[in-house]
């Protein structure tokens, strides 16, 4: 039984840096292009080619610094870490390894009905590899260095994560703040965010365990399944008397299984030394500060605001935080127009969402359709519609059939509220309804309802329900 | 000074060594690092590592993009190509 047992997780999440160019070279730094399209003398390991440094690399590190809290070290060292493949054609990965750039940082994720602080040990600047497919040719693998050089902030956390919903957390705030400060578009199936995860077993309390590396994950169900995996994998050759050997581990994604790689003959040793062709970063105060402003707003800075400033209710405001492009096609609704923040949250995470999703569109692509948006809530909320007619024409005014002004007159959707005309057909409405008077004066609150609906009918849904009701109150007290 | 293992440092510098000659370079080895040891006489307990006999720091460029050749060019010192990939033999870790 896996009850007394916990895991005790530790990752290495890479996340590739949206530079316009690579980490070394003036490559651009782009997915999808033809194989071996980015490619220079530089990134495929000439001889005699040297390394120059991209200062947006270090930028985008300073800023991922300030957002998760690290220490941004002055001074660090570019290293070689040696290792033969054929997807990385100098020999050896650009790396950081003795002076990274990043130290002692953490971010705080949710934990159940709490907030757990994830301690980061480090995050340093390294070259990612090109691409090797093995598919094509029985006998031969293809090489396609386009992936080579792309910049990767790796971002080691502390073993501080003990469930796979835990890691999954993790992962996802990470990948939130670094979208949210525009240093990696997040793009999990493209590779743009992967991880590497460090699992050990151990019973509740006890010692750490030998732990096994399963590496690069990247969709967050298949961390899950993983992680879930492993855990038990572990466990059970505890149980059955045996002893866990630390080991690199592939997850296939077809089985759902871990499993060792390829045994080596010799373990690996990657001869770390600091690499002659690059001085070592030495970074002044002013240079750090410089970069701060850039940093922007937070997820945690917008939901305080949303919940101080705008009243929103919690769950509402998270939907809206938990990704940028919400926040900023939510903030400059508000900015562009007098409608109640709350309101316009509403409206938001439902049937604009729900419009967005059937439609299979980008939040960004509503950009320009804010200020008819905001219109259509205004007219809402000055009770000049409904709120049925708003839904009504919502889809209209988003795919552009015209603005929303004139799609109410067009459609015929203006709502009742002149009292004069309420009243006369309240009146005609109530004729023959003595009965019924008397029961809700006999205090059967439900008749009201029922008179509602009846006078809404006979406006043929136009009449403004709250001016009706208020009506009516009047009429039936007497 | 520990011993040479002179077969994973073969595998590690993808050199392929004739058996016979192991004994050889594990004796010229360990003289080499014999000599470097000399290093170790010196006291180096008050000194800071330096990483860079240069008191510079690394030069830099602005993150922008040039192209400064094509895919042909890249491709044309490789052994084998199959359309626009380097075509090498399967290495599959």
């Amino acid at each position: 039984m896996s009850n007394n047992w916990e895991m005790v997780i530790g990752l290495e999440v890479h996340a590739q840096l949206k530079t316009s160019s690579k980490l070394f070279s003036s490559s651009p730094n782009q997915f999808g292009s033809e194989p071996n399209e980015n490619v220079n003398f530089i990134d495929s390991g000439m001889p005699g080619m040297l390394p120059v440094m991209n200062f947006g690399c270090i930028e985008m590190a300073i800023k991922t610094g300030y957002a998760l809290n690290f220490k941004i070290n002055k001074h660090s060292v570019f290293e070689r870490k040696n290792y033969f493949y054929p997807d990385l054609p100098q020999g050896y990965q650009i790396s950081q390894f003795e002076f990274p750039i990043l130290s002692e940082g953490y971010i705080n994720i949710e934990s159940g009905d709490n907030q757990k602080k994830i301690r980061i040990e480090r995050a340093h600047l390294e070259q990612d590899a090109g691409k090797s497919i093995h598919d094509i040719d029985p006998k031969y693998s293809f090489i396609d260095l386009n992936r080579v050089g792309t910049p990767l902030l790796e971002i080691v956390s502390y073993p501080d994560l003990s469930s796979a919903d835990e890691v999954i957390n993790y992962i996802s705030s990470l990948r939130q703040l670094l979208m949210y400060i525009d240093v990696c578009d997040g793009n999990m199936q493209e590779g743009s965010l992967r991880a590497d995860v460090n699992l050990s077993v151990r019973k509740k309390g006890q010692e750490l365990g030998t732990r096994c590396e399963i590496k690069n994950l990247n969709s967050f169900k298949f961390i899950k399944q993983a992680i879930e995996y492993e855990f038990q994998r572990q466990i059970n050759i505890i149980d059955s008397g045996g002893e866990i050997e630390q080991n690199t581990m592939l997850f296939d994604t077809s089985t759902g299984e871990t499993r060792a790689m390829r045994s080596k003959e010799f373990s690996h040793d990657y001869r770390y030394f600091p690499d002659p062709d690059l001085l070592p970063v030495n970074l002044s105060q002013e240079q750090i500060d410089k970069i701060k402003p850039l940093v922007g707003e937070l997820p945690q800075d917008k939901l305080n605001k949303y919940l101080d400033n705008y009243s929103l209710d919690k769950d509402i405001a998270k939907i809206i935080i938990a990704e940028k492009q919400n926040a900023n096609l939510f903030e400059k609704m508000i900015s562009e127009s007098t409608v109640k923040p709350k309101l316009i949250a509403a409206w938001l995470v439902g049937d604009i969402f729900a419009f967005i999703k059937e439609n299979n569109l980008e939040v960004d692509s509503l950009n320009d359709k804010t200020k008819d948006i905001t219109d259509l809530l205004r007219l809402i909320s000055d009770d000049v519609i409904s709120n049925k007619a708003g839904k009504e024409i919502l889809p209209k005014v988003l795919n552009g059939e015209g603005k929303p002004s004139e799609l109410v007159k067009e459609l015929g959707l203006e709502q009742v509220s002149d009292s004069g005309e309420l009243e006369k057909i309240i009146d005609e409405a109530l004729v023959g309804e003595e009965e019924n008077i008397l029961k809700f004066q006999g205090g059967s609150d439900r008749v009201l309802g029922y008179f509602v609906g009846k006078c809404l009918k006979a406006t043929k849904g136009k009449g403004n329900p709250k001016l009706i009701n208020k009506i009516l109150l009047e009429r039936l007290k007497k | 000074m520990s011993d040479i293992d002179i077969k994973r440092i073969s595998y590690l510098a993808k050199l392929k060594l004739p058996s016979e000659k192991e004994e050889f370079y594990s004796i010229s080895l360990k003289d080499i690092i014999k000599w470097v040891d000399n290093l170790k006489k010196v006291d180096t307990s008050k000194t800071e590592p330096l990483h860079n006999v240069t008191e510079k720091t690394v030069s830099i460029r602005n993150d922008e993009v040039s192209k400064s050749n094509s895919v042909d060019d890249v491709l044309s010192n490789a052994p084998e190509r199959a359309q626009n990939f380097f075509k090498v033999p399967k290495v599959v870790e």
